[in-house]
């Protein structure tokens, strides 16, 4: 039975052609990416960084590393994006239409019509990342050839992976990305479960994400950053550093999954408590 | 089949349904009745457990809805005012979708519904595609998937053109006597009301202002138009005589209790009047309704 249900808010959802726009965006956004380094100086930067250190740039200017850079604008700004608008509109739509008054005419619980479609979500979300992913490996394989991973963040991040190595960590990294897509869209959930449209719920999502990355990076609350909640969200890129930091990971791991349940309980209490009218 | 038990809802400080006790007996089709704001759609929401009573208890098939909702609703079936789907999806496709918030139906049953609503050949179609009439219908198909013994209707004709109004009409008609269900009707058609149910209640300002049989409501007064050579005057001393308790349209009026419609021409004939008809009014639902209304509006 929860399969059948789960199966029909699947069909709701993928049947939706804004739901394939977060999907059609990272396509234009990854081919673009790939065309600006194939045809254009922006790899330059890179190839002197890997040569100062003693790298033969060809070896890692890749598919794989061209893959991995545009990883972190699109999972930085389009991801929660598109998560959030999906999340939102997950029960503010249903509202919005009049369809969830037709469902709730049904013997089902709240409750469990809540944790049906937060399961459309989950899916939802970690089909985004495993486009995302497998779309840029592909597309870069167009232009690049297949080596090595480089992924460097000044200040941050310098690693260097041979192909296969490369490959489990980019794999590994989108792992932990579909965690924060997961998180990022049930907080958009959460607000969706208000009596609110789903623009404002997929808005307010988003503001909480930049409120927090805002506060996050004030000097004055550098202490205690790792109490917000974007300090934890890019946890996917530690899967990319040499060694991995895998206290790190968990630590965040496990307070993303305190926000998970926290956002879900408020969800699901404001939504039971609701009147749900025409 | 339904009961409300001292009901009241109050969206925020606004009282919205007060007071409110109603009996739908197994097997009627029983009408509601009110204006815009009335309250009606607020009580089929507690029915349903979309509205959340702030006091009293709602029971549908013997179970109280804020406490045991599943099992209340196991059994009912819903139809609202615009019957909206997801349209991008087949009308198939969406029965599957809400039939199974309920439990499992095979495509047998679903073949079944499809029939007897008469969208057969059209059921693959994207619902976009569809006409007002044939949404209807389809919201019809999704209501009695469940094979429900209770169907709530609030106003299933809305929007629809007057053949769709009769095609409605007539399926009500059906589904009591076919299926046996019990419908509770919330509608602003009077005649539509009239025509079909056998109980009322009529509810104004979140107050139910009364419930009972069509009988009732027919038997209640008797109207008498009444068209004489000074039709002012003449009102106004059968009024001083306390023949008629109430009047409308200038020639139509009540008769007070214990008076009959031939005293009143004797009485106006002895001090001169020419009566030039007077005819026995059979009030009708709509007279009844609107004397509620006006009687309330004095109240207030």
């Amino acid at each position: 039975m929860l399969w059948l249900q789960l199966r029909n808010e699947l069909w709701k959802l993928f049947g939706k052609k804004r739901t394939y726009i977060g999907f059609l965006m990272f396509l234009l956004a990854q081919n673009l990416v790939v065309l600006i380094f194939r045809f254009s100086n922006a790899a330059r930067g890179m190839k002197n960084t890997l040569e100062g250190n003693g790298y033969l740039p060809d070896e890692f200017i890749s598919s794989l590393t061209i893959a991995t850079i545009m990883l972190f604008p699109i999972a930085y700004m389009m991801l929660p994006l598109y998560v959030s608008l999906v999340g939102g509109d997950l029960v503010a739509k249903e509202a919005e239409d009049g369809t969830l008054r037709m469902i709730l005419s049904r013997p089902i619980s709240r409750i469990r019509l809540l944790m049906v479609k937060w399961l459309a979500g989950v899916v939802f979300s970690v089909a985004s990342v495993l486009a995302l992913g497998v779309f840029g490996v592909a597309f870069a394989s167009i232009w690049f050839p297949w080596g090595g991973l480089f992924a460097f963040i000044p200040g941050e991040l310098f690693s260097v992976f041979n192909a296969t190595d490369g490959l489990s960590h980019y794999t590994g990294a989108h792992l932990l990305m579909a965690y924060k897509a997961t998180t990022v869209m049930t907080l958009a959930f959460m607000f969706s479960c208000f009596n609110v449209k789903p623009a404002a719920a997929t808005i307010l999502a988003l503001s909480f994400v930049f409120l927090n990355f805002i506060l996050m990076n004030i000097p004055f609350f550098k202490d205690i950053q790792y109490w917000f909640l974007t300090y934890h969200l890019n946890l996917w890129q530690f899967m990319l550093a040499q060694p991995i930091p895998v206290t790190r990971i968990w630590e965040s791991v496990s307070i993303l999954t305190g926000f998970n349940l926290t956002f879900l309980l408020v969800g699901c209490t404001v939504f039971q408590l609701r009147d749900i009218k025409s | 089949m339904i009961e409300l038990k001292g009901v009241r809802k109050v969206f925020g400080k606004r009282p919205a349904v007060e007071r409110m006790n109603l009996s739908v007996p197994k097997g009627e089709i029983f009408g509601m009745l009110g204006h815009n704001g009335a309250g009606k759609s607020t009580c089929i929401g507690m029915m349903l457990g979309q509205v959340w009573p702030t006091e009293g208890e709602v029971i549908v098939c013997g179970h109280d809805v804020t406490r045991y909702r599943q099992r209340a609703l196991e059994k009912v079936g819903a139809i609202f005012e615009a019957p909206i789907f997801y349209d991008y999806l087949s009308g198939w496709r969406n029965l599957e979708i809400l039939s199974h918030y309920t439990a499992p139906t095979s495509a047998a049953r679903l073949r079944e519904v499809i029939d007897w609503v008469g969208l057969t050949g059209r059921e693959q179609a994207a619902v976009k595609t569809y006409s007002h009439g044939m949404r209807t219908r389809l919201a019809l198909a999704q209501a009695l998937l469940p094979n429900p013994e209770l169907l709530i209707l609030d106003e299933p004709s809305d929007g629809l053109d007057p053949e769709g109004i009769h095609e409605m009409r007539h399926t009500i008609v059906r589904l009591q006597k076919e299926l046996g269900l019990t419908i509770l009707l919330s509608s602003h058609l009077l005649n539509e009301v009239e025509q079909l149910c056998t109980r009322i209640a009529v509810m104004q300002k979140g107050v139910k202002v009364f419930e009972g049989s069509l009988n009732d409501v027919r038997g209640e007064q008797t109207w008498v138009r009444l068209k004489t050579s000074e039709p002012e005057k003449a009102r106004v001393q059968l009024r001083e005589a306390r023949l008629i308790a109430e009047e409308r349209e200038s020639d139509l009026f009540a008769l007070a209790e214990n008076a009959e419609p031939h005293q009143l021409v004797e009485f106006l004939v002895k001090r001169g009047f020419q009566v030039h008809e007077m005819t026995v009014h059979q009030a009708t639902l709509e007279d009844f309704y609107l004397s509620l209304v006006k009687a309330s509006a004095g109240k207030n």
